[in-house]
């Protein structure tokens, strides 16, 4: 199948460095570096995925994406220096599909492409299969009769206690809960300083589920409260 | 036993100082009134009441009236005719006076007086016709005759002369043209009308009951011989005057030199003679179940002087031995202090609202019960006991000045009492209730308490203006009992119309007292009236004044919490232009200066994120290659692990860059806080749980001390977390090995403290600042760390409104996170 992906920055050495990863993981890559060449290649080109650095001469990379945007509906992944949250709000809310700040893990920039053209191409028409069975959450889905968390369409292997916290988390998404609620609820018995225990199973589900474990998007701590997962 | 001594000893030298002031002030006035009356002989001794001037007084004046009974003439004397009182009494029942009058009183003009006499006469027939006074069967026959017996009437001389028999105190013998016409002297009574042969009749008289004698124109010159106990006195001062009458002669007898009698008394010779012990004289008149008395004038007069010999003895004694006291309290003066300072303490102690109101109350009941008594000093101290020696009221005015005394006393000791409490008080009163009205006042904010101020004081003047409407008003209403209490009865006697006036002039005051009241009330009144107006008028204005002052002290508020824009605008020509323009000024300089320093802040926080932002590009690159060149397969090893080592630098160049980029975002104040309730021991938990395998790895042991209770505090969770962890890490990175890391969460004083210890690997600097940037326990810098955890946790920290302090004690590192706790949230949802 080989997907194509369009990296766009305006530092070259950056754009190879990204083209020859992705091609390593399988992919087709087109390269541009502003983002008027972008829309260029864009027309020209069939494309699966775009990566985008912010800055840019020409045409600045959240221009750029709402003119895409405009005609396509294809997964975004926008690339800055900018790490302030605000910035992020900015770049998801324009039309990007995820934000990944600069410097960033190679591999994680793979995961995420991966991530997003599962999504895109495979989950994109089979989406409404019975919504009474399973929680969808962003790239996540938990299948209640199977007892199955889904990451990106694919099945994750969970321990028993890690479904049953996630089972517990996906069905009360966005509500905080007390490592003492969770412990209570998962292992059925009386809780004695379980923030360990929890936190020990909450980091293996994480390194699952997560693209990047050690910045979570799914399962946050609410520090001095307790732990949630994030509705998305 | 000494304290026990102490103690009585104490109390014994303030009672004695009581006791002994108490008694002192209380007699004086009554030993001053008696001195000044009687001088200092009274208190030496028994008094001999011939040496008085009344003796001499009433000899001259029977000497007069025996002169014109010799003479056939007319008397105007009233001794001992025993009829007075009822007189006296007939008179003070219609209200007229009482006057007595010598023909000295008309300039020796014989005709006046013989007019007056007769018009009084006519006054008290008719006085006597109309009340029935007196008449009872001794009396009627002359009892009119009281202000002048005519002596030609034979008749009713006769019973004169019978009745002034009666009077043995005092002996007499009237002889004219060498004829015994009277006398009562045992065995001359039968001889009247006889020749008088020039008989001595002191022969015949006791000489020892009888010590006084006078003889006159006993040799025919018209003068008169005095002797007293067998000595002659100087009756005209010839010895050393002149023999001139004058104010200051001690007998006012005839036979001075400008003082002589005339033709028709050149043949009459009197003799008296005066009991050395007077005594009453009562007889029973026939026909009558009356008794008379006779004789009471001269026993009266000694019985006064021999009470006033005991009261004054009575009054020695008690002065000296009040000196006595106050000698010993004085002697005792440090035991009789501390009396005084327990006093003070215990009155300390009373409310100062208490003792003010206690003091009203006092003097209000002072002035009312001895206020007259207190009056009658002053008119006492004018006129002197002298006017009372005529009548015996001696023991009644002793009373009476002992009383006013004892009111003196009273005040003594009020005022002693005031000021010791003002002396030995004073700054250390008790005031509750203005303490209220003050801590009241902090609730408003400054306008309103200027307001709330003013209008206390107009409501108190419009207060005390009703208050004296209402005395005016009741002054008008209850004149008389309003005065009667306020002179304490004095004026009970005079409670008809318009005597108020007639007490007023009695007592010596210029006008009536009821005028003096009035007049004081109106002249308060009005000055009251007049502040009224003056605060009403200046109410506007002040009102003004405090809108401007709290609109001034708003502003200056408004600056403290950095708001600089807009102008102070107060109203026209206010008195607080000056302070406006000041502060306007100020307000603006400090705008210019924030203005300034943001610029500032913002060009580094700017400068900070373009240099990372500039660093992080060329980062990206040496990532991604460094990635790439790790997926070469056909590398040789050595090659590898240089590719190791430059991913592993390049990580860390990636965390010291976000790090700067951090720690100056929080310094500059720039860093968004979302402050929320959490319980920090479940932060800490959490945080620890976190970093668990860290902290296994490290080797270190761990050892906490968090409450299972919930540590509410008000603060950013994430932000939070970041300062623990970064101690945490501070602490398993610089630990010696195989040492043991301390974590405790306490509550100390409403503030939830968290306290890192560890023991440090490398030996630390002394007075070193460790929450500087970059500063760090190693010199050397070869460690892992960006030298920025510490400031990051020190920034985030006060970010969140907490206080972090480092403290080092040798090897020992300590790090304190201080929170205040939050009382609201502890009952949230932890």
């Amino acid at each position: 199948m080989n997907e194509c992906v369009l990296v766009v920055d305006d530092d070259r050495e950056i754009v190879r460095a990204i083209a020859l990863l992705l091609e390593k993981e399988g992919y087709r890559t087109l390269k541009a570096y502003d983002g008027m060449e972008a829309l260029r290649v864009l027309s020209e080109n069939e494309v699966q995925l775009i990566i985008m650095d912010v800055m840019m001469p020409k045409l600045d990379g959240l221009s750029a994406m709402m003119k895409i945007r405009e005609r396509k509906n294809l997964p975004i992944i926008v690339l800055s220096a900018k790490t302030e949250d605000t910035d992020k709000i900015l770049g998801l809310s324009m039309g990007a599909d995820d934000y990944v700040a600069k410097p960033f893990n190679p591999q994680e920039l793979a995961a995420r492409v991966k991530s997003q053209l599962r999504r895109y191409t495979m989950l994109g028409g089979i989406h409404a299969q019975n919504e009474e069975e399973e929680i969808v959450n962003g790239r996540l889905c938990y299948r209640l009769k199977e007892r199955t968390l889904y990451a990106d369409g694919e099945p994750v292997k969970l321990t028993a206690t890690e479904t049953k916290i996630m089972e517990l988390l996906m069905k009360n998404r966005g509500r905080i809960f007390p490592a003492e609620e969770i412990y209570e609820r998962v292992w059925e018995e009386p809780s004695f300083s379980p923030e360990n225990t929890v936190m020990v199973h909450i980091r293996h589900i994480r390194e699952k589920i997560e693209l990047n474990p050690k910045e979570p998007e799914y399962i946050k701590v609410v520090w001095g409260i307790g732990y949630k997962m994030e509705k998305k | 036993m000494d304290t026990k001594w102490k103690k009585s000893k104490v109390l014994l030298s303030y009672l004695a100082f009581v006791i002994g002031l108490t008694m002192m002030v209380t007699n004086m006035v009554p030993a001053v009134s008696m001195a000044a009356a009687f001088g200092t002989e009274i208190f030496q001794g028994p008094v001999d009441y011939q040496e008085s001037e009344e003796f001499r007084y009433l000899i001259s004046e029977r000497l007069s009236d025996l002169l014109g009974v010799a003479t056939g003439g007319k008397s105007y004397s009233s001794y001992d005719s025993g009829v007075t009182g009822v007189v006296e009494e007939a008179a003070d029942a219609v209200g007229g006076p009482v006057t007595s009058v010598t023909i000295e009183d008309f300039g020796g003009n014989w005709d006046d007086y013989e007019a007056y006499l007769e018009e009084q006469q006519r006054y008290y027939e008719e006085i006597l016709a109309e009340t029935g006074y007196g008449y009872t069967d001794a009396y009627d026959t002359y009892s009119a005759y009281y202000y002048g017996y005519d002596y030609s009437d034979q008749e009713s001389l006769d019973r004169y002369m019978a009745d002034m028999a009666q009077n043995k105190n005092l002996r007499y013998a009237v002889i004219y043209q060498n004829k015994l016409l009277y006398s009562n002297i045992d065995g001359f009574e039968e001889k009247a009308g006889e020749e008088w042969a020039a008989a001595d009749f002191y022969e015949s008289l006791d000489k020892n009951a009888y010590n006084f004698t006078l003889w006159f124109n006993r040799s025919g010159d018209g003068k008169v011989e005095i002797t007293k106990d067998g000595w002659q006195e100087d009756v005209y001062n010839e010895t050393f005057g002149n023999g001139v009458y004058s104010e200051n002669s001690r007998w006012r007898v005839p036979g001075y030199a400008n003082y002589t009698i005339g033709e028709s008394a050149k043949d009459a010779v009197i003799f008296l003679a005066a009991a050395k012990e007077p005594n009453l004289y009562l007889v029973k008149r026939d026909g009558s179940n009356q008794v008379t008395q006779y004789g009471g004038r001269l026993y009266h007069m000694q019985q006064n002087l021999d009470y006033l010999n005991s009261a004054a003895e009575r009054i020695g004694v008690v002065m000296s031995t009040s000196i006595l006291l106050l000698a010993i309290a004085f002697l005792m003066y440090k035991s009789r202090r501390q009396a005084a300072e327990r006093i003070a303490d215990f009155l300390q102690k009373v409310c100062l609202e208490i003792k003010l109101l206690l003091l009203l109350v006092l003097i209000v009941l002072l002035t009312g019960m001895g206020g007259g008594a207190l009056g009658q000093l002053g008119w006492w101290m004018r006129n002197g006991m002298s006017y009372y020696n005529w009548s015996g009221d001696y023991i009644y005015e002793i009373a009476r000045l002992t009383e006013a005394g004892g009111y003196l006393a009273c005040w003594f000791w009020l005022i002693y009492l005031v000021v010791l409490d003002w002396r030995m008080n004073r700054g250390r009163q008790k005031t509750p209730v203005f303490e209220l009205l003050k801590g009241k006042d902090f609730k408003y904010p400054i306008q309103k308490r200027l307001v709330k101020r003013q209008r206390r004081t107009l409501f108190a003047e419009i207060g005390l203006l009703l208050l004296f409407a209402a005395a005016i008003c009741a002054l008008w209403l209850l004149q008389g009992e309003l005065i009667n209490w306020l002179t304490g009865g004095y004026a009970y006697n005079y409670a008809y119309d318009g005597a108020y006036e007639a007490v007023a002039a009695d007592l010596g005051y210029p006008f009536s007292m009821r005028w003096a009241y009035m007049l004081i009330a109106y002249v308060i009144f009005t000055a009251l009236f007049v502040f009224t107006l003056i605060t009403v008028i200046s109410l506007k204005k002040n009102h003004r004044l405090a809108k401007d002052i709290g609109a001034l002290t708003d502003q200056i508020l408004a600056v403290r919490e950095g708001n600089l824009t807009g102008e102070l605008v107060l109203s026209e020509d206010t008195d607080l232009q000056e302070a406006a323009d000041n502060l306007n000024q100020i307000q603006k300089g400090m705008e210019t200066a924030v203005t300034e320093r943001i610029k500032s802040e913002r060009m580094k926080v700017d400068l900070v994120t373009n240099v990372s932002h500039d660093i992080k590009t060329p980062l990206t690159s040496i990532v991604s290659y460094v990635e790439l060149l790790r997926q070469e397969e056909n590398l040789p090893q050595h090659v590898k692990e240089y590719i190791q080592i430059l991913g592993e630098k390049a990580e860390r160049l990636r965390s010291i860059v976000q790090d700067v980029f951090e720690v100056s975002k929080a310094t500059s104040g720039q860093l968004p806080i979302q402050m929320e309730t959490l319980d920090m021991g479940k932060l800490l938990r959490q945080t620890m749980a976190d970093m668990n395998d860290k902290i296994e790895e490290s080797g270190l042991i761990m050892r906490t001390a968090i409450p299972d209770t919930p540590v509410p505090v008000l603060a950013d969770g994430q932000r939070l977390y970041r300062v623990f962890q970064n101690l945490l890490q501070n602490a398993l990175r610089y630990s010696l090995a195989g040492s043991r890391i301390y974590l405790a969460l306490t509550e100390e004083d409403g503030q939830a403290v968290a306290r890192i210890k560890n023991t440090s690997g490398v030996e630390l600097a002394d007075g070193k600042d460790f929450t500087e940037r970059f500063v760090r326990g190693d010199e050397s810098r070869t460690d892992g760390g960006s030298g920025l955890g510490l400031s990051i946790a020190k920034s985030f920290t006060e970010a969140c409104g907490g206080k972090l302090t480092v403290e080092t004690d040798a090897d020992l590192f300590t790090v304190t996170v201080r929170f205040p706790m939050d009382g609201q949230g502890q009952a949230a949802d932890l």
